[in-house]
Formats: C-alpha cells, sequence, structure tokens
C-alpha cells in the first residue's frame, strides 16, 4: 500500500470497516511511513474535536414565535380576501385616489370648462339641454347665467367656487 | 397523561398523529428537533440568526405539509432534508448579499449574530483545533463535502440517514466523507501555517 492508497482508506481504517486483508496493508505502510502515521493519528483528533464542538441552542421564545407565525398563517389562510386587502393594500388606495382624482377632474372639466369652451359644442349642448330637462330648477338657477356671450366673464368665478371643493376632497384621499 | 404517554411515542407516531390533527404531537415534534436542527443549520451557515430563522421555516413546512409525509422514510431525514434544502437556498442568499455589503458597506453580518446562553462559539474546544478555525475551514468547503461533513461528524448520523437526506448512494457518502476529511484536514493545517 502506497500513501495514496492510504488516504482512500484513511476513514475505513478509522471507523475499523476494513477487511483483515486491507487492514493489514493499512499497517504494514503505517509502520513505515510517518508522514501517514502522523496524519492519522492527526485526523482521529481532528473528528473528536468535530464532534465535540459547542451545540448551539434555540432562544427560550423561539416555540411561541412559531407558534405566533403558525397562528398569523392561518389567520391569513381562512381570510384570504383580506390578506389581499393587507397585501394590496398601498396599490388600492392609491388606484382609488387616482380614480377619484380623475372622476373629479372629469366633473370640473365637463361641468364648468366645457360649457364656455368654443371648441367643445357637442358637449356642451348636451350638458346644456339635458340637465335642464332633467333638473328644471338647477338649470334655471345656473344654466342661463353661463349660456352665450357671458360665460367668459362667470368662468373665472366658477371655478373658484369649484376648486377649494375639489382640493379639500382630493385632501382627504391623501389623509 | 399525554407527558407520560409522549415518552413511548416514535417520531413517525408523533408524525401520524399530527396527521390526524393532534396540535400536541406537533409541538413535541418541535421540542425534539428544534436544537438538533439548528446545530446542523448553524455549522453550515455560520450564522446564529440565520440559522433559527432557517429551523423556524423547516418547522412551519413541517406544519403546513406534515401530509406530505409517508412512513417508508424515517421522520428525521424526512425533516433534514427539508433543512438541508432551506438552508442551501439561504447560504446562497447570505453569499450574495456578504458580496454586496462588503462591497458597498464593508461590514459582514456576523456583527449581528445573537447566540444564546449556553453557547460561545469563541471558547475553543480541548484539542488542537479550536472552534473559530473549524468552523473557518467548514465554510471554505466546497458544498459536496460541507453537508456530508456536518451530517456525519457533528451531527452523527450513519452513512444510510446521509444517503436518504440528500438523495445520493451510500458509495458516494463515503466517498465525500472520506475526501471531506482530508480537505478540512489539510485546509486546518494550511491556516495553521498562515
Ligand atoms: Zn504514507
Amino acid at each position: 500500500m502506497d500513501c495514496y492508497s492510504f488516504d482512500k482508506v484513511i476513514s475505513d481504517y478509522i471507523e475499523s470497516n476494513l477487511s483483515a486483508k486491507q487492514k493489514q496493508e493499512a499497517n504494514e505502510h503505517l509502520a513505515q511511513c510517518p508522514a501517514c502515521s502522523e496524519k492519522l493519528a492527526d485526523m482521529s483528533q481532528l473528528l473528536g474535536a468535530l464532534r465535540t464542538l459547542p451545540r448551539p441552542v434555540t432562544r427560550p421564545d423561539f416555540e411561541s414565535r412559531l407558534m405566533a407565525r403558525i397562528e398569523r398563517q392561518k389567520q391569513q389562510k381562512e381570510s384570504p380576501f383580506i390578506h389581499v386587502f393587507h397585501e394590496y393594500s398601498r396599490v388600492i388606495s392609491v388606484a382609488a385616489a387616482v380614480l377619484l382624482f380623475v372622476a373629479t377632474s372629469l366633473f370640473v372639466y365637463t361641468s364648468v370648462v366645457l360649457p364656455g369652451s368654443p371648441a367643445s359644442v357637442p358637449s356642451a349642448s348636451i350638458r346644456s339641454v339635458e340637465p335642464a330637462a332633467a333638473l328644471p330648477a338647477a338649470a334655471a338657477g345656473v344654466r342661463p347665467e353661463q349660456a352665450g356671450g357671458v360665460a367668459e366673464k362667470t368662468l373665472p368665478d366658477t371655478n373658484r367656487v369649484q376648486n377649494p371643493d375639489y382640493n379639500s376632497r382630493i385632501m382627504m384621499v391623501n389623509e | 397523561m399525554m407527558d407520560k404517554e409522549k415518552i413511548k411515542f416514535t417520531d413517525e407516531e408523533l408524525v401520524a398523529r399530527f396527521q390526524q390533527g393532534d396540535e400536541r404531537a406537533y409541538i413535541e415534534l418541535v421540542k425534539r428537533y428544534k436544537d438538533r436542527l439548528l446545530n446542523f443549520v448553524y455549522r453550515y451557515l455560520n450564522s446564529f440568526e440565520q440559522s433559527e430563522d432557517v429551523v423556524q421555516d423547516t418547522l412551519m413546512k413541517l406544519y403546513t405539509s406534515a401530509h406530505m409525509y409517508r412512513e417508508i422514510a424515517k421522520f428525521s431525514t424526512w425533516i433534514f432534508t427539508i433543512a438541508a434544502n432551506l438552508a442551501k437556498s439561504e447560504l446562497r442568499r447570505l453569499k450574495r448579499r456578504r458580496v454586496v455589503s462588503i462591497h458597498t458597506m464593508g461590514y459582514d453580518d456576523s456583527e449581528y449574530e445573537i447566540p444564546s446562553e449556553d453557547f460561545d462559539p469563541e471558547k475553543e474546544t480541548t484539542s488542537n483545533y479550536g472552534e473559530k478555525q473549524i468552523q473557518e475551514a467548514i465554510d471554505t468547503l466546497p458544498d459536496q463535502f460541507k453537508t456530508v461533513i456536518i451530517l456525519r461528524e457533528v451531527q452523527q448520523l450513519s452513512y444510510e440517514e446521509i444517503s436518504q437526506i440528500l438523495g445520493i448512494s451510500i458509495g458516494t457518502v463515503k466517498s465525500r466523507i472520506n475526501r471531506g476529511r482530508l480537505r478540512l484536514q489539510k485546509l486546518l493545517k494550511d491556516l495553521k501555517v498562515r
């Protein structure tokens, strides 16, 4: 047996897993090879050190933390909607804010800007006809003022009235 | 009542009970395995905090996937397989992060380790080999040797158990253990010289 072959069987030698013949060959090699003898002694010491390494233990609250995690997961499984809502609450609130912003802008735009704008006659005519039919009282109070040539003068005023309401809605969303 | 009974229960009987809905059986398995698993994962990751997290994840998985266990395998090898897989992906994640943190901030997360009371990683073992050097050498072993060495030398599992945990033949386990031991010995020698 040479040094290379001894390396191959060093574990089996330590664990007494060699056949009688192999063991004898290994012993013969060890008797005339100080390097392998030293390696063997050193290896036994290393394995002993590995076996006796300090063993870490989990912290005392390990089990309570684990059980709390399990409880949390159970609750999430029981109410998937709430779970989804929690996960996406930011997205949902942003989407709601955007939707409200668009809806409010559209409302302000169609009710204030469009009636006075000369370029958008079709919308303006719908606005002035339909509400008048559906809500005669409101139409009688507001629409006649905005109609025709007076519109350009009344527009800034209406904007000022409309804007505070619009701003406070946006603030409420942000809060 | 349960306290006297549970001494008799094997791991496999406990899983069977848990599969039938007995949560006390689960808690008993947690008690039996939490420190054994930690010992293995800690030597593998060399970070107490992260190792405890991996053991928690392993036992969470036991809770949610106990129905997947079949009695063809020993429970211990089944749970160690889960822990070994989770530890492996955690190590990959840690290595990536350590590289990033060394490059960007210049610190290593070993600073955040909180060892438990009875456990002192600085404490030297009785032989020529100090724990710190041994751990350093284990850390530098290639993964295929590292896992078998820890399961065999630290955890004292049999060749057959290791073969089942890693899904490799007993012959491969034996040769990896032998080569792993020689590599570890060489690494420690080099560390001493340095
Ligand atoms: Zn030799």
